[in-house]
């Protein structure tokens, strides 16, 4: 028996091309005021991409409630003029996740930034969705406590867009993802209802749907409150910055140091061109390798001494060519600036890069990097890798010149191959990125059929009718056109409702 | 009733096809609540093997019916272990932790079953056969169908096999204990001074609280912290209860004293994760009327009370509940009148 599925009734919804009509508008603006309902097309265009910028959907109308009664004033509204919803926080998404739906409401949660209430003896902290991932831990740091997960962008994106992504971060291997620190959150539900899910007090009865609203990308409801869960800081944290003559010999360290039964806080590597790029972007003074590691144990002061100094044994043995560990927290500050920038800095050595965020067996890492620089020489294409090498999620960022349209090209269908590669090695497509508008189309080379219709009940439990940010993750059925592998022309560019940059 | 003992997922999958049964899935029994009839028991004894690990990797993928000792022994030879600990590991099977969440001390440290999981695949109630997550230890690729399945009391799909994330056996472990301690300064003290146990539990003798704390790790960490801990005794982890009846609970961790206040009539030996705020009573038997009196009383701190397929009030999100439910087993063919649905 076939259930029914977002993407049957998805077609139903009414799409309009254009900037909503006025009195539409003007229902929403008197739910968020004027000031926050932005319907002029030159200002909508501020949102018609998030960190994906390769896509770009201008909204029907932009609506930034101050509250959950007005998150749900404009569900319903939407619901009532039959338009998709699209959730938006600091939109530094690298998947296209809050990429508008042509003529939708997106709804900004920006303006939703209130830290709620903070329990020391509890562990927790209630924030609004668009609180900044940084702000919480710089609001209970004086205490001596901070909030785990560190994606690279932490001084800028939401926890909202956090919780829709499950974002990770470098010091995820440790200390687990967004859903490992997320207790409960109040949701927006399709029809307008708000239900409050999990919270401070673990395990209440009932399925673990936090678990899954944790990661979906913002296909299940509007997230209006988070309680987060609050780690005490480590007693001691040390750092050491290892270089070696190739990708296989930081590999084999990397390996060598986790069957040594260390757990470190973070193992950070970076290539070649990933050096240089940071090199000329924060001013560290990295030696011209063509590999390093940045690797951070933390704890018990005795325990990350122990672990520190048997780590840099390991790295030796594996080959390191040079050991330095930080003399005090500014350089060690540096060194890890340098990796967060890493992204933003291979824009100095290339015009254009896209990213990508597979994983694959961490034993796997020499093996993969190898087949992605042969893919490179084959396409003629440089690959920068700057990734979380301790939990196996390569970022490997394909450079090329956005001018030359015939290399763009090259640089997509050579990403959908390393994807592929990391799906042959036993991995997944994406490990903190998430799926989005960008690998919605190879969700069906990780996924069978039947796995992508019980994810689709899930869906469907939540929101019937599909409302929530239709297109995403799920290789849409309406655009049952999209293929992976080479690029496609959307139907919606084709219409000129959407256009890549 | 029928019970059958499948050999395969394949062969389980073909005893769902078939359709038209209510069902229910039967692991090692250490944690099955009571509910109404069925047509049919899947036992999952058969399903016994370790499908794949990969210790290089820190992930092992094994069938539903495999036990959690047979698991760890199999992961002691490498050197690594489950960083789970509910009762009864002889006999507890994997997917009956995973169905009932299972959970024990070490949820200090490293958190419960959802926080170890990382790959599901499922038998749906028509026979369909899914999975969720994957073999590596971060994936955020479609929805979280592992963490799905953690606590949904086999309702929800038959959970195949299951991959985790594991993790070193520590070098060095030292228990310490604080007879008569209050659990909620302890925790403050520990996390004053940045120590970082395993594993804390508090346990509610006639006399008050025993509080324990088990460090774990290098040995040069656990000297220091073990050090730094000088009135405390050091002892051996209690052993675990043995009660016939098992009462779970929860509530916010600075609210121990009225736990242990709603919590006396019942008389139990309570097991309370002081950091967390959750916990186990059991006795050998129990007063219904003590029973609803404790659940009460939590309820009005924001906890919960379950027992023996007593579930208590329904939540708030029930609605969000039935509706995830009925997706997935229109039918309500699966543990029927068992957990919220």
């Amino acid at each position: 028996m076939k259930q029914e599925t977002p993407g049957a009734t998805q077609a139903e919804l009414k799409q309009p091309a254009g900037p909503l009509p006025d009195p539409l508008v003007s229902r929403f603006a008197a739910v968020v005021g004027d000031a926050y309902c932005i319907h002029e097309p030159a200002q909508l265009r501020t949102y018609e991409s998030d960190g994906l910028a390769s896509f770009r959907v201008t909204p029907g109308v932009v609506v930034l409630p101050a509250s959950t009664e007005e998150v749900v004033a404009c569900v319903k509204l939407a619901r009532e003029a039959r338009l998709p919803i699209v959730a938006r926080g600091s939109g530094t998404g690298l998947s296209g996740g809050a990429l508008p739906v042509p003529g939708c409401v997106l709804i900004g949660l920006s303006r939703m930034r209130r830290i709620l209430e903070v329990d020391y003896d509890n562990a927790f902290i209630r924030v609004q969705p668009g609180v900044i991932n940084l702000d919480v831990s710089k609001h209970i740091g004086p205490q001596g406590w901070y909030y785990a997960p560190d994606p690279s962008s932490q001084s800028v994106c939401s926890i909202g867009g956090n919780v829709a992504e499950n974002s990770g971060g470098a010091h995820c291997l440790k200390y687990g993802f967004t859903v490992n620190h997320t207790l409960g959150m109040r949701m927006v539900l399709h029809d307008g209802s708000v239900v409050d899910i999990g919270g401070p007090v673990p395990d209440a009865p009932g399925y673990d749907l936090a678990g899954v609203i944790v990661g979906s990308e913002g296909l299940l409801g509007i997230v209006t409150e988070v309680v987060l869960r609050i780690l005490r800081k480590p007693e001691a944290t040390r750092t050491l910055f290892a270089t070696f003559p190739s990708n296989t010999e930081a590999a084999n360290a990397v390996s060598a140091i986790i069957a040594s039964g260390i757990v470190p806080a973070a193992i950070e590597m970076m290539d070649t061109l990933a050096i240089a790029a940071a090199k000329a972007a924060t001013g560290v003074d990295w030696p011209d390798v063509d590999s390093a590691l940045l690797m951070d144990v933390d704890g018990v002061t005795e325990e990350c001494e122990h672990t520190s100094a048997v780590a840099v044994e390991l790295a030796r043995k594996a080959g390191a060519l040079e050991i330095r560990v930080p003399r005090d927290a500014a350089e060690r500050e540096l060194m890890w600036k340098g990796r967060k920038s890493a992204f933003a800095a291979v824009g100095r050595i290339a015009r254009n890069y896209l990213v990508q965020d597979g994983v694959i067996p961490r034993s796997e890492i020499a093996r993969v990097l190898q087949e992605i620089a042969q893919l490179g020489e084959r396409f003629g294409l440089r690959v920068a890798n700057v990734f979380h090498a301790g939990d196996g999620n390569l970022h490997p960022l394909v450079l090329f010149d956005g001018r030359d349209p015939a290399e763009e090209k090259k640089a997509e269908e050579m990403s959908g191959e390393i994807l592929r590669i990391c799906l042959k090695h036993g991995g997944s497509i994406t490990g903190e990125h998430g799926v989005g508008a960008d690998k919605a189309p190879y969700m069906g080379e990780m996924f069978t059929e039947q796995d992508l219709e019980t994810m689709q009940l899930v869906r469907c439990a939540f929101d019937p009718a599909g409302s929530f940010n239709p297109g995403k993750v799920f290789p849409s059925p309406r655009l049952c056109g999209d293929k992976p592998g080479l690029y496609q022309p959307h139907p919606t560019e084709l219409s000129g409702e959407a256009w890549r940059a | 009733m029928a019970r059958l003992t499948p050999g395969s997922v394949d062969e389980a999958q073909a005893l769902l096809a078939e359709g038209g049964r209510r069902v229910l899935f039967v692991g090692g029994g250490t944690a099955m609540p009571p509910g109404p009839p069925v047509d049919l028991e899947v036992a999952t004894g058969k399903l016994n093997r370790v499908v794949e690990y990969a210790p290089a990797d820190q992930v092992v993928t094994v069938e539903c019916g495999v036990t959690l000792a047979q698991l760890q022994t199999e992961l002691g030879k490498n050197g690594q272990r489950l960083a789970l600990d509910p009762p009864q590991p002889e006999k507890a099977t994997l997917g009956g932790i995973v169905a009932s969440n299972s959970f024990g001390p070490l949820r200090t440290r490293y958190g419960s079953v959802r926080d170890l999981i990382i790959g599901v695949s499922i038998v749906r109630a028509d026979g369909t056969r899914a999975k969720g997550g994957g073999k590596v230890v971060k994936t955020v690729a479609g929805f979280d169908l592992p963490k799905l399945m953690c606590g949904s009391w086999g309702t929800l799909a038959f959970i195949a096999t299951a991959t985790f994330r594991v993790h070193p056996v520590p070098e060095q472990t030292l228990t310490l204990c604080a007879r008569g301690g209050d659990p909620l300064e302890l925790v403050r003290r520990v996390r004053g001074m940045q120590l970082e146990p395993a594993a804390m539990m508090a346990v509610r003798e006639p006399g008050g609280w025993d509080v324990y704390l088990r460090f774990e790790g290098f040995g040069a960490g656990v000297r220091a912290q073990r050090d730094k801990l000088r009135d405390l005794e050091e002892s051996r982890w209690p052993a675990p209860e043995t009660g016939a009846v098992r009462v779970r609970f929860g509530a916010l961790p600075s609210h121990v004293s009225q736990v242990a206040k709603a919590l006396g009539p019942l008389r139990a030996r309570i097991e309370w994760l002081p950091t967390l705020g959750v916990g186990v009573a059991s006795c050998a038997s129990v007063d219904p009327s003590a029973l609803q009196g404790a659940r009460r009383e939590l309820m009005a701190l924001g906890g919960w009370l379950v027992a023996d397929g007593d579930w208590g009030p329904a939540p708030a999100s029930l609605p969000l509940q039935r509706s995830v439910k009925e997706r997935l087993d229109p039918g309500g063919l699966l543990a029927p009148g068992r957990f919220l649905a």
